[in-house]
């Protein structure tokens, strides 16, 4: 009845013990209840006079009371304990989303992450209540309660006790049909999730392409057809309640017609029969309560199983390794360093190359070749499958060490800009720049222009949804965050310049250079000037490293690098 | 109360009662019949063993009470089944509905759609106010007027017996349908719309930063991030918390009302039905009975009142959406087909953005003949892209004209797709498969023709050698391709829309010199005849065009003939030297 994955949860036996106790109450209170109202109303019917049953109502009024008051005692514990683990879940979601990072958001989607931290927390939050309350009172109040009517008439307890059963398989297997439909529904509800806000963001293309207006079409017919998943769902999952309603209330029918039946006889007075009449709808109420909110505890199931899955991505475990600030006699070493995406022909073989000190390495090849896969790797959000890596020294089977990360900045081609302050993007890898600093980097990085249009200056809000900036503008926030924190002695670029025109691009660089001195500089790229500027040239080409050395090595070669430079001055 | 009047001017909800009026009523109807038959159950069989109590010397006698007994069982099931299916289906109807209302009120926008909203927004919007509007109606509207239908039953009938009784009961029956969902709505509107609040920035801010995740993980920041975040989200569980002990504590005070309902109506049976081991008596179990099924019905209507308060919002902001998005109005009249050789012909141009204090375009002016092409340069912000804008008419002039064989382009859209495509800076690449993807621009294409559109951007080994070849899902935002390939894959798509003209603004900034120059050649054999303007800031592929103009500030600079510039331009000469590199 309770999800085994419930009862890793912390504190939960404690929880359930409790919640036993108070059903236990619960079932008393409901005992006495009917009790006393069946006393007071057999007695009126046998012509007492009202004054004479004010002592029945008022033990019926006491035990109604008391029912109710460990009711509310019950969802107060409830409240509070499924809220705590909730909290406790969305930690750990989000510190594992937050530590995978790009790879796992790309393959869930940002908005079944957001969602899912959200939306699907929650719910998890009302199934652990719903799951919890529900299946606790299940256990123990309709069975104190067969207890009572047996004493009191065996024969209807014989009748109770046999269609209980009954009921449960009819739920077991409804149950089972409507749980293979709700997987699939699920999955369904996911992708209308992301076909609806795909189509938003792809809305300009699809109006490119005369599409926008019929593509309407589409999103009315993925919304049909999730209605008509929903709804043959929610036929077969109803269907279930349904059978539960019928047997129950054909039940008390039948209760109160065999009891009527048997009064005829005389062989069973009112106070009983009455008794056992008010009580048949309390012994099914539970079992009714849990189906009702069965649906509703499907969709907590289903987050609580997605969540599950990435929590349970596996964190190789990296055995940490205390590398020092990277100087100018500092060291990287790679030698056979292989990777392959899964399931991708594209891969990188057998690359070898070192870094020493403060240099620029340039890192040249075709678009595809391999340029940014090995930047990734160099920024530790990939793992090599092997590889000899040395860094000072030390051993590292991957670049994902906090070590190092601690020191790069990474430049990609189209870096984030948060919604937040141009100030606060600017100052995000030192926040606790001030403002003199952070002015001197827009100085530096060329920014004073965009600052002086800016309403706020520096305060101005910036980033998706609120002030769009050009990509230049883009990437000379992103520098600045480097000019910023210069205890990071380690930058790697993936393509900075390459969607920037010309002109652009020459101011940048007149920007960048002076930054990328006393630095360790990893710059992938197919801008030929770039090369005057680097020390080291690694030509990559199909996952391979072609050739490698200084400008004028490779110009003196005449192998790949002259190839590639001259093929790309053809043009 | 302020739902009430949001109601009345809405826009999004009430066109579509009328639509499905009589699936709405059914299901109202088929409500009322479920709790009827459940509290006629126990009424019945109150009655029934009371009067058998009594000791009648005949069975027959109740005879009728036994039937009605089995009626009222098999009743109260079958009409709640069929009330809700009835009911979600009306519910998931109207959500349909409103999913596409809500795409067409983006639609209008679609091309500065990114510029005004931000992704996460729209998700809040889409999963928060639409998943609202239809708990709307299944949490409060459907049972509230259930309710209060047979609150209208159960006075008239009891007014019936007694009208002093009936007006006593009217008053009692009045706190639980009344005053306490008032209360419940009142009492905590503030703390709902706080909570509401808090939700949406949660929403906001948590889409933001998975975005830019990288940015956190290398600024090893990640634990100050997720600190920040948990105390929004403890804040969020606190003002939940505070709701939810008011719920609690609102539901036992209701419950002690109907306490005292049932020892009230215990009193009045006794008065009005008295007897002896039976006669009138028999009355009294049924009436009081009937009282314990009908908790069900009304308990729920002050959690429901509530709720309301989070639906005001939702619709009030769907609403405000449609104010303040509504574009250019549709065209009512239809544009005749344009025909013969196409002239796009620009006229002292102007363009100005709302709200800002700088023109974007400067009286320009253009003749772009069939068959031309012709390259934009200017450095980003210059301009091109808005010019862009405007030859396709998304934007509409605010001085100058731009036509299209005469035809203002503004005026032509949508029909503006058959004649104009664009190749733009970041095509978009839909979660579905590659062939869906390119079927977008052609859905009648063939296999085939995938293929060969594939093949001419120069992408069909790598699609020949993905698992599973044109039926390979694209990831989100077509990610599992590198931005050459994706810009590749719009090129096959622009390819498969065959249009008389074709826009590329700025689409080969991310490929390598080599395949940008080879793809720019693809573009002049595949799309030769066609007129091509080419808004670009890399001189790459410059002297295949026929003529080049450059726009600085928003004015047109200087242009001529590539081989011109190069002689005698020195700006010109200037850009080519850095392009060359080394």
């Amino acid at each position: 009845m309770i999800d085994k994955k419930l009862l890793t949860f912390p504190r939960i036996r404690l929880v359930l013990v409790l919640l036993l106790g108070l059903a236990g109450l619960q079932a008393a209170s409901i005992l006495g209840q009917a009790c006393f109202l069946a006393k007071a109303i057999t007695d009126l019917w046998a012509g007492q006079a009202l004054s004479e049953q004010w002592q029945w109502i008022g033990f019926f009024v006491l035990c109604y009371l008391l029912r109710h008051l460990i009711l509310w005692r019950k969802e107060d514990l409830l409240d509070s304990y499924s809220r705590q683990q909730a909290q406790r879940l969305r930690q750990e979601l989000l510190s594992k989303v937050f530590e995978q990072g790009p790879s796992l958001i790309q393959g869930q989607g940002t908005g079944n992450v957001t969602t899912m931290a959200l939306e699907g927390i929650d719910q998890v939050e009302k199934y652990l209540r719903l799951i919890l309350a529900k299946s606790t009172t299940m256990m123990v109040v309709p069975w104190l309660i067969l207890a009572v009517i047996w004493y009191l008439d065996w024969r209807s307890g014989v009748f109770l006790l046999i269609i209980y059963p009954l009921i449960v398989i009819f739920m077991i297997v409804l149950g089972y049909a409507a749980q293979a439909k709700a997987d699939r529904q699920y999955h369904t509800y996911q992708l209308l999730s992301n076909h609806f806000v795909d189509s938003l963001r792809g809305i300009d293309t699809l109006k490119y392409l005369g599409l926008s207006q019929r593509y309407a079409r589409s999103i009315f017919k993925t919304s049909e057809r999730f209605r008509r998943a929903t709804m043959s769902t929610l036929k077969v999952a109803i269907l279930s309640t349904f059978a539960l309603d019928f047997f129950t209330t054909l039940s008390i029918a039948v209760v109160a017609v065999l009891l009527g039946i048997r009064l005829v006889d005389g062989t069973i007075l009112l106070f009983p029969a009455l008794t056992i009449l008010t009580l048949s709808p309390d012994y099914f109420l539970p079992i009714r309560d849990f189906s009702n909110d069965y649906h509703a505890t499907l969709d907590g199931k289903n987050a609580l199983t997605a969540i599950n899955q990435i929590l349970a991505v596996k964190t190789t475990e990296i055995t940490k390794v205390s590398l020092p600030a990277w100087n100018d006699q500092s060291q990287l070493t790679i030698s056979q360093l292989d990777f392959a995406y899964p399931q991708q022909s594209k891969s990188l073989q057998q690359l070898n190359f070192q870094a020493i000190g403060f240099q620029k390495i340039g890192i040249i090849g075709l678009s595809g070749s391999g340029k940014s896969t090995l930047i990734n790797l160099l920024g530790g959000f990939l793992k090599p499958q092997s590889a000899q890596i040395k860094i000072a020294g030390q051993e590292l089977a991957s670049f994902a060490q906090p070590d190092w990360q601690r020191q790069l900045i990474y430049i990609p081609q189209n870096p984030y800009i948060f919604r937040a302050s141009l100030r606060d993007n600017i100052a995000f890898y030192q926040p606790q720049a001030t403002t003199a600093q952070v002015e001197q980097a827009v100085k530096v990085v060329g920014l004073e222009r965009l600052v002086a249009q800016l309403p706020a200056g520096l305060d101005t809000q910036i980033g998706e949804g609120a002030r769009a900036l050009s990509g230049g503008q883009a990437q000379r926030i992103a520098l600045a965050r480097a000019f910023l924190d210069q205890s990071r002695k380690i930058l790697l670029f993936d393509e900075p310049t390459a969607h920037l025109d010309i002109e652009t691009e020459v101011e940048l660089k007149e920007r960048m250079l002076p930054l990328m001195t006393d630095h360790l500089v990893f710059f992938a790229t197919h801008r030929l000037h770039w090369m005057q500027e680097m020390d080291w040239i690694l030509v990559i080409d199909q996952g391979k490293i072609v050739e490698q050395g200084t400008l004028a090595q490779l110009q003196q070669q005449h192998g790949a690098f002259v190839q590639l430079s001259r093929s790309l001055r053809s043009v | 109360m302020q739902i009430f009047k949001l109601f009345k001017r809405d826009s999004w909800v009430r066109p579509f009662l009328k639509k499905y009026r009589r699936s709405l009523i059914l299901a109202l109807f088929l409500g009322f019949m479920t709790y009827f038959c459940a509290a006629a159950l126990m009424f019945n069989s109150g009655y029934l063993i009371s009067r058998a109590a009594a000791l009648p010397e005949n069975i027959l006698i109740i005879y009728v009470p036994i039937v009605l007994t089995r009626a009222f069982g098999i009743g109260r099931p079958v009409f709640r089944y069929a009330e809700r299916l009835t009911s979600h289906n009306w519910v998931l109807r109207l959500t349909s509905r409103l999913r596409l209302k809500l795409y067409q009120t983006l639609e209008q926008d679609a091309v500065f759609f990114k510029s005004h909203h931000q992704t996460g927004d729209v998700l809040g919007l889409l999963s928060n106010d639409i998943d609202h509007l239809e708990n709307l109606y299944l949490r409060t509207v459907f049972p509230t007027i259930t309710a209060w239908s047979l609150y209208v039953f159960i006075i008239i009938g009891l007014g019936w017996f007694s009208w002093w009784f009936g007006l006593a009961m009217l008053l009692l029956f009045a706190i639980i349908i009344f005053v306490f969902p008032l209360w419940s709505l009142l009492a905590n509107a503030a703390r709902q719309e706080q909570q509401k609040v808090l939700k949406n920035q949660l929403y906001t801010e948590l889409t933001d930063n998975v975005l830019g995740v990288s940015d956190w993980i290398f600024s090893q920041r990640t634990k100050e991030y997720l600190t920040a975040h948990l105390a929004n989200e403890q804040h969020l569980a606190y003002v939940r918390q505070t709701l939810q002990k008011f719920d609690h504590r609102r539901d036992f005070l209701v419950q002690v009302v109907f306490g005292l309902l049932t020892v009230v109506l215990l009193g009045w049976t006794s008065f009005r039905f008295p007897g002896s081991h039976g006669g009138a008596a028999n009355w009294i179990a049924a009436f009081v009975l009937a009282i314990f099924p009908l908790v069900d019905a009304f308990a729920p209507l002050s959690q429901a009142a509530e709720e309301t308060n989070i639906y005001q919002d939702s619709l009030q902001r769907l609403n405000q959406l449609t104010l303040t998005e509504s574009g250019q109005p549709p065209m009512d009249q239809t544009i005749p087909a344009l025909k013969g050789p196409l002239t796009l012909e620009v006229q002292q141009l102007d363009y100005q953005y709302p709200a800002t204090a700088q023109k974007a375009l400067a009286g320009l002016s253009l003749t772009i003949k069939s068959g031309e092409r012709l390259a934009i340069l200017g450095r980003s912000g210059s301009g091109k892209t808005t010019l862009a804008h405007l030859l396709r008419g998304d934007l509409k002039p605010t001085a100058g004209q731009v036509a299209l064989n005469g035809v203002a382009t503004w005026q032509l859209n949508p029909e503006i797709s058959q004649y104009i495509g664009v190749l733009h800076q970041s095509p978009y690449l839909f979660h579905t498969t590659l062939s869906n993807n390119l079927r977008l621009a052609n859905e009648q294409a063939t296999d085939q023709q995938l293929w060969n559109a594939l093949e001419r951007v120069g992408l069909k080994q790598l699609v020949a050698k993905l698992p599973a070849g044109l039926a390979t899902e694209v990831d989100e935002a077509g990610l599992r391709f590198s931005g050459g390939e994706r810009h590749r894959l719009a090129l096959a798509r622009i390819l498969l829309q065959n249009v008389p003209i074709v826009i590329l603004d700025e689409p080969t900034v991310s490929l390598d010199p080599i395949t940008e120059q080879e793809l720019i050649e693809t573009i002049n054999q595949q799309l030769a005849g066609k007129t091509l303007i080419w808004i670009t800031h890399h001189l790459q592929g410059l002297s295949l065009m026929d003529q080049v103009v450059f726009i600085e500030d928003g004015r047109l600079q200087m242009s001529g003939s590539p081989q011109e510039l190069a002689i005698h331009n020195q700006h010109y000469q200037k850009l080519l030297a850095i392009d060359r590199g080394i």
